[in-house]
């Protein structure tokens, strides 16, 4: 067993700056419903967040990771310490940030939530996912329930007296969703015997709540084939009682857990349902077949959330990069090699690793900012919605678009960042005394579930780039452009905006090709492609937003001296951004040529020619 | 029982690097200087939220904080913090930091606990910049008030407070009657160090710092009074007694020597460090 210890940190000083300087959160807060929200609330949010993300769930990081999780008769252990800190985690309140007030919470703005996951999801991503899922369970049936339903499970599961997961997967059922055979058989009495294997379900089961409240896609009878024929079930690990307490079994069983490369403290459970044919569900709401339309509802969030995961880690190991980098002494600095007597000198001094470390600073801050972005759309959204409904639809298209690049770009960005933090360290980072060969593990499902990455670039070209007759798409190159308009000149930053208005033509120009396969029927070539292009826009956002960042900085860092700290932290914002159009942004070009010469050996080349094994 | 705490910002320990004396060495540069509230001071106030409560969840309120804090508008920040963490009202004496000296806080506090009437005053033992220790003796010595430093265990009893004092041969302990000033030292936050009259036999906090301000708190802190006072109308005339010569930042650390056994080691110790 590893000893608790914490070593997650974050830099709170990015965050106000993302939040209040760069995305303006302190003019969201003037608009209903955030009234109740000043920038005195959100800064002593942030800070006992991350109080309890240093003292609470951080030190469990590696204790979870070293024990997993186990089943002991039918029932999943949890690593030592998890229930201590669930117990903690909701006394403190911080998991009902954006729960509705009727059930306890606080209404919060969603970004203000989204920056608070980055620092629990970043101090212990396998801890947050139980209460992350709880909080996707509770919100489906918030949403969609019957009234009766959300006084029954609502307020149980929004206050961690109850968990929550949601169950889609089955073993023929993974990317193709509706291809699920989990059946749903109606009862006299109106509830449904539900039966079926789930798989992967994340916290299916664990010993932190009395009670864990499954949300189930399955089929009624009769039902269609297909997505379309899927209801969604409510069916608790334990049945509920009139009075609301949780009763006997409900012949829902864990029949394993996964072993895993990372996440190891979250248990991925299979779960067997009605096998003794006792297992009781109810409808969600009160039409079936209603499923996929209400799952797809909750997906933005998920995706986001799945986006902050990889934020969350990738900000965790480039700190502990630099941490290490600042430390560790190896070698003499440069120009001073052939001396043997030279002084060695602390790594970061070297340009190898100077040139990791600012990879990892401008991507991690880039991924903050499209996220923090993507959110910021969320609220407005909500916000503007019944008062301005054209300002709401932008921003509502916006999040639409943004999604897929949030999902994607961040969770693959977060397995390269923590495999540089790797090589920073050199030989120990590739130990487990060193946090960040976890971060590696830890970081890979991030591409993988809730929508693989091949199924957002799909998403991205073939359904939103064209969404709303690609007036979405539309208005992002515009916002980009009219920053190029506005920033050309701009006396530091010049250059690097050239090479942004480059990128913005060739992902312009990748747009159209795309567009125009779409009409033309050459969708064989799309998948081609369709990631490389997620990735060419989600660089052309994020060096956008860097330098937008970048020209606040330099504003705000006129009239500070050297020695002050905010001159530093507003010259590193410059610097971040230098480094991503200088070094990140041509190869958004590069990308452009290479999807207009339209190769296509992938689907040229026979199967039996990808190897004689 | 009502209990005043005296809170005082100080400069982020952890950036101290931003801690800045100007050439003249006549002040030290408080510009963009981050802040905190004093850590001892945090003890004192978890301290008080012990005292008036009985443990258990939900807690219920048996007595009042004060928390109190001398300084410019910008520490009303921190003031929000003590009553987010669970202070019941709040009191800022307004002056700005260069206006203040030991004698003169404890003044003020002073004219403050006349006013405010509580049973007892809480502080931390000691300021992490000042490091002055002085604050607490003087408040009790104005007030004629008895008096227990250092506190690393409270226990309440009839009408007083039975008060374990690290020093260094060990514990002392002191019973003092209300009301009274006591400071507390860091081990005042261990799980079971403070027990109110209403405490559980065997019962201990199930953490051993200062307590999370929860989320609902947060939100109602805004709500809670918060009264600002003008440090003249308290102390109307005081000067400062203790006049700051000079700053010096201190000097910076040699760079160590290694030595090839312990045989060196202590000979150096004895001649060149005279440690022993
Ligand atoms: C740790 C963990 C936790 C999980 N938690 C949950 C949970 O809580 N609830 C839940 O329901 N599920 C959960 N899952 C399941 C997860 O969502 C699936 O693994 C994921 O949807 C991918 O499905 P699959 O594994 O069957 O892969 P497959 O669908 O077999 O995919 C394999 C590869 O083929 C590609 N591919 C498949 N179909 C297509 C297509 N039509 N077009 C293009 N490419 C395609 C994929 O992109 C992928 O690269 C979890 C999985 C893991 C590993
Ligand atoms: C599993 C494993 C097996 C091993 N097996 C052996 C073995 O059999 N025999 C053996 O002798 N060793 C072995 N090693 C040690 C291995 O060769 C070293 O870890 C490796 O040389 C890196 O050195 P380091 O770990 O001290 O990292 P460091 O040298 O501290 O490097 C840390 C980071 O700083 C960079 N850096 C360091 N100095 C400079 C510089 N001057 N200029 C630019 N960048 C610099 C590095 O590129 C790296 O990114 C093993 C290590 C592991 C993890």
């Amino acid at each position: 067993m590893s000893l608790p210890q914490n070593r997650y940190k974050a830099d709170l000083r990015e965050l106000e700056f993302v939040l209040f300087e760069q995305f303006g959160l302190g003019q969201l807060l003037q608009r209903e419903p955030y009234q109740d929200w000043g920038e005195e609330e959100v800064k002593l949010t942030l800070s006992e967040v991350y109080r309890l993300a240093t003292e609470v769930t951080g030190p469990l990081n590696a204790v979870g990771d070293r024990e997993g999780c186990r089943v002991e008769g039918g029932q999943v252990v949890t690593p030592s310490g998890f229930r201590d800190a669930w117990k903690k985690v909701y006394e403190s309140g911080f998991k009902s940030l954006i729960v509705p007030p009727e059930f306890g919470g606080q209404s919060a703005p969603r970004v203000l939530s989204a920056i608070a996951t980055e620092l629990t999801s970043g101090s212990n991503t396998a801890f947050d996912m139980y209460p992350g899922l709880t909080i996707g369970a509770a919100d489906l049936i918030e949403a969609f329930g019957t009234p009766e339903q959300r006084e029954r499970y609502c307020h149980k599961m929004f206050s961690g007296e109850w968990a929550g997961t949601m169950c889609l997967t089955e073993p023929q059922a993974g990317s193709d969703v509706g291809a699920a055979t989990s059946f749903a058989k109606k009862n006299a009495d109106g509830t449904y015997s539900i039966s079926g294997t789930k798989i992967f379900i994340s916290g299916g089961d664990q010993d932190l709540t009395e009670n864990i409240v499954h949300m189930v896609l399955a089929r009624t009878e009769g039902a269609p084939k297909g997505t379309k024929g899927l209801s969604l079930f409510i069916v608790p690990k334990r049945r509920v009682a009139a009075d609301g307490s949780s009763g006997e079994l409900n012949d829902v069983k864990c029949l394993s857990v996964e072993h895993k490369m990372g996440i190891k403290g979250s248990s991925t459970a299979l779960l067997q349902f009605g096998d003794d044919g006792q297992c009781l569900g109810e409808l969600c709401g009160t039409a079936e077949q209603q499923g996929i339309k209400q799952m797809f509802k909750m997906m933005n969030y998920a995706r986001i959330g799945v986006g902050l995961q990889g934020l969350g880690i990738a900000s965790a190991a480039y700190l502990s990069a630099l941490e290490y980098a600042r430390e560790r002494k190896q070698g003499a600095n440069a120009a001073a090699w052939k001396d043997p007597d030279a002084p060695r000198v602390a790594i970061i001094e070297h340009a190898n690793v100077r040139r990791m470390l600012l990879w990892m600073k401008a991507h991690v801050e880039g991924v903050r900012a499209l996220i923090v972005k993507g959110a910021m759309h969320l609220d407005h959204a909500m916000a503007l919605a019944g008062k301005d409904d054209q300002a709401a639809l932008y921003h509502q298209g916006q999040v639409e678009l943004l999604t897929p690049l949030i999902k994607s770009y961040s969770s693959d960005t977060a397995f390269r960042v923590a495999e540089l933090a790797i090589q920073v360290h050199g030989g120990v980072g590739y130990t487990m005394d060193y946090p960040v060969e976890q971060h590696a593990r830890d970081a890979k499902i991030f591409s993988i579930y809730e929508g693989t990455n091949g199924i957002q670039a799909l998403d991205l070209v073939a359904r939103k780039l064209g969404q709303a007759g690609g007036m979405n798409t539309q208005r992002f190159l515009g916002d980009v452009a009219a920053f190029i308009e506005k920033n050309r000149d701009h006396a530091v930053l010049g250059p690097s905006v050239a090479n942004l208005a480059a990128a913005h033509e060739a992902v312009a120009g990748s747009v159209m090709q795309l567009l125009g396969w779409s009409q033309s029927g050459e969708l064989a070539r799309i998948p081609l492609v369709a990631n490389r292009f997620l990735t060419m826009m989600s660089e052309l956002t994020v060096g956008w937003l860097l330098l937008d960042a970048a020209v606040i900085a330099l504003e705000k860092q006129q009239g500070l001296t050297k020695d002050d700290r905010d001159w530093a932290f507003y010259e590193g914002k410059r610097h971040a951004a230098v480094f991503f159009a200088q070094q990140v942004l041509p190869s958004v070009v590069g990308s452009a040529k290479m999807l207009s010469a339209g190769d296509t050996s992938p689907l040229d080349i026979p199967d039996a020619a990808f190897a004689t094994v | 029982m009502k209990i005043l705490v005296a809170l005082k910002r100080v400069a982020d320990p952890a950036n101290h690097n931003k801690v800045k004396i100007p050439a003249a060495g006549d002040k030290i540069d408080t510009a963009g200087l981050e802040w905190q509230i004093n850590p001892f001071d945090l003890y004192a106030l978890e301290t008080a939220l012990r005292l008036t409560e009985d443990g258990k969840a939900p807690k219920t309120r048996l007595g009042e904080v004060v928390a109190v804090t001398l300084g410019p508008a910008e520490t009303e920040t921190n003031l929000r913090s003590a009553l987010a963490t669970g202070a019941d009202r709040a009191i800022r004496v307004d002056t700005t930091d260069d206006a203040l000296d030991g004698r003169l806080v404890a003044a003020a506090l002073q004219k403050l606990v006349e006013e405010e009437k509580p049973d007892l005053v809480l502080m931390g033992k000691q300021v992490v910049d000042g490091e002055n220790n002085y604050v607490g003796q003087a408040l009790a010595e104005l007030l004629d008030w008895p008096m227990a430093t250092f506190a690393a265990t409270i226990k309440e009893e009839a009408g007083g407070l039975l008060v374990g004092r690290e020093v260094d041969g060990g514990v002392s302990t002191l019973r003092v009657k209300f009301p009274a000033v006591v400071t507390v030292d860091l081990r005042i936050v261990a799980p079971d160090s403070v027990r109110s009259s209403k405490t559980a036999e065997g019962f201990k906090y199930p953490y051993e710092e200062v307590r999370f301000a929860p989320l609902p708190a947060i939100m109602q802190a805004k709500k809670k009074p918060l009264a600002v006072k003008k440090l003249a109308d308290l102390v109307g005339g005081a000067t400062l007694s203790s006049k700051y010569v000079k700053f010096e930042a201190p000097p910076a650390r040699k760079a160590g020597v290694k030595v090839k056994d312990v045989q060196e080691l202590v000979q150096k110790l004895a001649t060149e460090a005279k440690a022993i």
